[in-house]
């Protein structure tokens, strides 16, 4: 293994004998890694859950166990990065500059569909040198609905319900094709089978928590913490608490310990209880 | 491309109380090209014990001759049926017999034993076993079948519990991976009977 940690960065032909004079040294520069996890995010009707793991990884060697891969944008959108961590960082902060510049220009935050169409762009420009990057952007749209884009590392995108990335995709997402969607499931006399997308927020909580968890369990490179982020539209002071709003996240049983803050950063000056970050742990044994 | 990939096909088996379970898809391809919808890759070992062998298509037909050959073989010797147990050794000095130029199939074992203990194991393509309490997977939808199954799979279900919650599993993995699907079968294990039933699935 090379101090760069990138395959070919030491290769060398070996000599027969040591004493012999050594061949040409051939030096590859690789420009891309890949720092593992996974991300994920479900939408609900007036909600929205972004979460991921925090572990940052090279091959078998642990990095980091915190390192945040969800980013608050704005009070409606937050955005979840995973793949090469130096593009994701550098890609964020390009995010965050044309959110500025945009706020400068228009006198409010970007909504979200234009956010969704912005990374598309800015990450197509980067054709044949991609951000190694598989993004997912959730939170409002303009009718205060739930929502969730999916982009490729070159800027094809979706609005879904429900999407999985990162190392745990394949683990997580046929889960949430199960639980969110309902996928294989038929109705019975007993039971109705329910629409897409009109789940609480505890429930939809419980199926993320749930899903990071399994993949902690079955994949290396998913582990140590977990940071759900959640985007709802903030109850106004004195008002009756409606919808997700209500929901009281510290009433959440859970066994392990969970923590659950604002969440702060964006470029827009932050209504309290716009978005709200939890965070537990992901199995330290 | 994989040896292992050439034809698809995944098999899932988990344990139940007093029951297990074992499923697979029916597909049989090409590479990206499917041949037939009706290629069954669970095979009965006794009465209440039976083998899946997702892998390399003329794998599967070699070794499921093989493993009847040595099953009839131990039987008119021993007078008796084959454990499980016994018969998941069986299965791993098959395949360690060929340590250096493998059968490319990892077979799957699921069974209830002569006290009707639920068994289940799972093999690599030279016979390592795998002991599990809960459950198993294998084949090319093995990472879809662990997210299914780490979230689906609960302790001492009952055999039509077992029976929706493996189908569960089975059916949204297959919807995830390319080279399986194609409808499925899953056969639930008790003490006095063995279910068989044909999957409605998606034929993409």
């Amino acid at each position: 293994m090379s101090v760069l940690g990138y395959p070919g960065a030491s290769v060398r032909p070996a000599a027969a004998h040591p004493h012999q004079a050594r061949g040409p040294v051939g030096h590859q520069f690789s420009p891309y890694d890949s720092n593992g996890g996974s991300i994920a995010a479900v939408c609900g009707s007036d909600f929205c859950v972004i979460a991921s793991d925090t572990r940052q990884s090279t091959g078998y060697n642990i990095q980091t166990r915190y390192k945040p891969k969800v980013f608050r944008l704005n009070d409606k959108a937050t955005l979840a990065t995973n793949g090469f961590a130096a593009d994701a960082e550098a890609f964020v902060s390009l995010i965050r500059q044309r959110l500025e510049w945009y706020r400068h220009a228009h006198g409010r935050s970007m909504p979200l569909h234009s956010i969704a169409r912005m990374i598309s762009t800015m990450l197509y420009g980067k054709r044949f040198f991609p951000y190694y990057v598989y993004n997912i952007l959730g939170g409002l749209d303009e009718e205060g609905k739930g929502a969730v884009y999916s982009f490729d590392p070159v800027g094809s995108y979706e609005r879904e319900f429900c999407r999985a990335a990162g190392a745990a995709q394949s683990l997580i997402q046929p889960f949430l094709d199960n639980q969110i969607m309902f996928r294989n499931q038929v109705s019975t006399p007993e039971r109705q089978v329910p629409t897409p997308g009109q789940m609480t927020l505890p429930e939809v909580l419980k199926i993320v928590t749930d899903s990071f968890t399994s993949a902690t369990e079955r994949h290396i490179e998913v582990g140590d913490g977990l940071e759900i982020y959640v985007v709802r539209t903030p109850t106004k002071l004195g008002a009756q608490a409606v919808g997700a709003a209500s929901v009281d996240l510290a009433a959440l049983p859970s066994a392990v310990p969970q923590t659950v803050d604002e969440a702060y950063g964006g470029e827009d000056e932050q209504e309290d209880g716009a978005v709200m970050v939890i965070r537990r742990d992901l199995k330290l044994d | 491309m994989s040896i292992m990939e050439y034809n698809g096909g995944s098999v899932v088996a988990a344990k139940g109380k007093n029951c297990v379970a074992i499923a697979s898809d029916l597909r049989l391809g090409q590479q990206a090209m499917t041949i037939a919808c009706n290629f069954d890759k669970v095979f009965p070992v006794t009465e209440k014990t039976y083998v899946g062998l997702p892998g390399l298509a003329s794998d599967v037909a070699t070794l499921k001759e093989r493993f009847r050959y040595r099953v009839n073989m131990y039987k008119m010797k021993e007078e008796r049926e084959i454990e499980p147990e016994v018969f998941a050794h069986l299965v791993s000095s098959t395949l360690y017999e060929k340590r250096f130029g493998p059968y490319f199939i990892e077979p799957v074992i699921a069974g209830l034993n002569s006290k009707d203990e639920p068994f289940i194991a799972a093999s690599d393509l030279i016979g390592c076993l795998n002991f599990a309490k809960d459950f198993v997977v294998s084949g090319t939808a093995a990472d879809k079948l662990f997210g299914m199954a780490e979230g689906l799979w609960e302790p001492d279900l009952g055999p039509e519990e077992l029976f929706e919650t493996v189908s569960q599993i089975l059916l949204g993995a297959l919807e995830r991976d390319a080279l399986s699907g194609w409808g499925a079968v899953i056969r639930i294990i008790t003490p006095d009977k063995v279910i068989e039933r044909t999957l409605k699935a998606r034929m993409d």
